[in-house]
């Protein structure tokens, strides 16, 4: 039975915003989202959390032919790896790369609630898009609530390294190209 | 390499159309210091500012004229003006053609004025529920002093007003058809 009545509405899943050109931020959809995630026609879905999401969710893309990719699951951790630990250079690059390629798009970033792992994400690709680091900072602040942005993931993103990521540029998503052309 | 500087509260509206054209950015009133961010990288045709003429600078109109962007000031200081349905009337007049695209929507701040037209382009034009129109205005205004303008958007209804648009210039993000 169903309890909640949202007629026709559509309902975006938590801290979802555009992020760039068929690119879009999020919490973990839950199946109220799903109408709304099929208007964006994903082709791929990068989640950020060490925990696996919930199986409707992955349901949900295999049925639509979405891709998932764990960026933060680490075979290697084991056991020693914690929920409410942040990303690693390790998950941020898997991510990245996903992200730095344009047969990936329309693509969407999301984590337990789109609020810290998902804006270490961001903040680094703005790195890469040339923002100086205030506006990258103050995008990820934009999205943390109430408790504000957490002094770890701004030192991961000031110490994210540009050139430690390999890409192809045939393969660059516009925006990109557009803000890392020697003017 | 410079770095680049984007607007205060630069965010996206509309980002899903496949040839890239049909986009609108939300932002504050953008500076000198975020000119080359623009003009690079951000491509515009139309830039719409909700504000008052008189706050608009001479280095400001010279930027608009050298980028040779069409430029359209709609004055308004917050949801209770009287005229407030008209002037959002025209706003929607140019966000449902086409060829006006790419748009960048800016007020002072980007937090206010900026969420509720947002918002309304969310609940009229897109459907989305009222939940998810308050959370995107409370992430780009920090959850403060929004009240006034939240009922707004919840009450909000063109009534008797017609808005003007060609079916065939409509932006192909409205696939109602």
């Amino acid at each position: 039975m169903n309890i909640l009545i949202t007629g026709n509405k559509i309902i975006p899943p938590i801290n979802f915003c555009p992020v760039e050109h068929q690119l879009y931020r999020s919490g973990q959809p839950s199946p109220l989202n799903f109408p709304f995630l099929s208007t964006l026609n994903l082709k791929c879905i990068v989640w950020l959390s060490n925990e696996d999401p919930e199986d409707s969710f992955l349901e949900y893309c295999d049925l639509n032919n979405i891709t998932i990719q764990f960026s933060a699951i680490n075979p290697d951790f084991g056991e020693d790896d914690n929920p409410w630990d942040g990303l690693n250079e390790k998950s941020i690059a898997s991510a990245l790369t996903t992200l730095l390629d344009k047969q990936n798009y329309p693509l969407l970033v999301c984590c337990g609630m789109g609020r810290h792992r998902t804006g270490t994400v961001i903040g680094c690709l703005r790195r890469i898009m040339n923002w100086n680091l205030a506006s990258c900072s103050e995008e990820y602040r934009r999205f943390t609530g109430s408790r504000g942005g957490r002094i770890l993931v701004e030192l991961l993103i000031e110490g994210f390294n540009r050139d430690s990521i390999e890409f192809d540029k045939l393969l660059l998503p516009h925006f990109i190209l557009s803000s890392i052309q020697e003017k | 390499m410079t770095l680049y500087i984007p607007p205060l509260n630069l965010g996206m509206v509309i980002n899903s159309s496949s040839d890239n054209k049909e986009v609108i950015y939300r932002s504050g009133f953008p500076q000198p210091l975020n000119y080359p961010y623009i003009e690079e990288t951000l491509n515009l045709k139309t830039i719409i500012y909700i504000g008052s003429e008189k706050t608009v600078t001479d280095e400001y109109k010279k930027f608009i004229e050298k980028n040779g962007y069409s430029f359209k000031v709609f004055e308004m200081s917050s949801v209770r003006d009287n005229d407030i349905h008209l002037k959002i009337k025209q706003i929607f007049e140019l966000i449902l053609n086409k060829e006006n695209y790419p748009i960048l929507i800016h007020s002072n701040k980007g937090k206010h004025r900026i969420g509720v037209i947002t918002g309304l382009i969310r609940k009229v034009l897109l459907g989305w529920s009222i939940s998810g129109i308050y959370q995107e205005y409370g992430i780009y205004t920090g959850n403060i002093k929004g009240e006034m303008d939240l009922e707004f958007i919840n009450n909000f209804d063109f009534g008797d007003m017609n808005v003007d648009f060609d079916i065939d210039l409509l932006p192909s993000y409205l696939n109602y058809l």
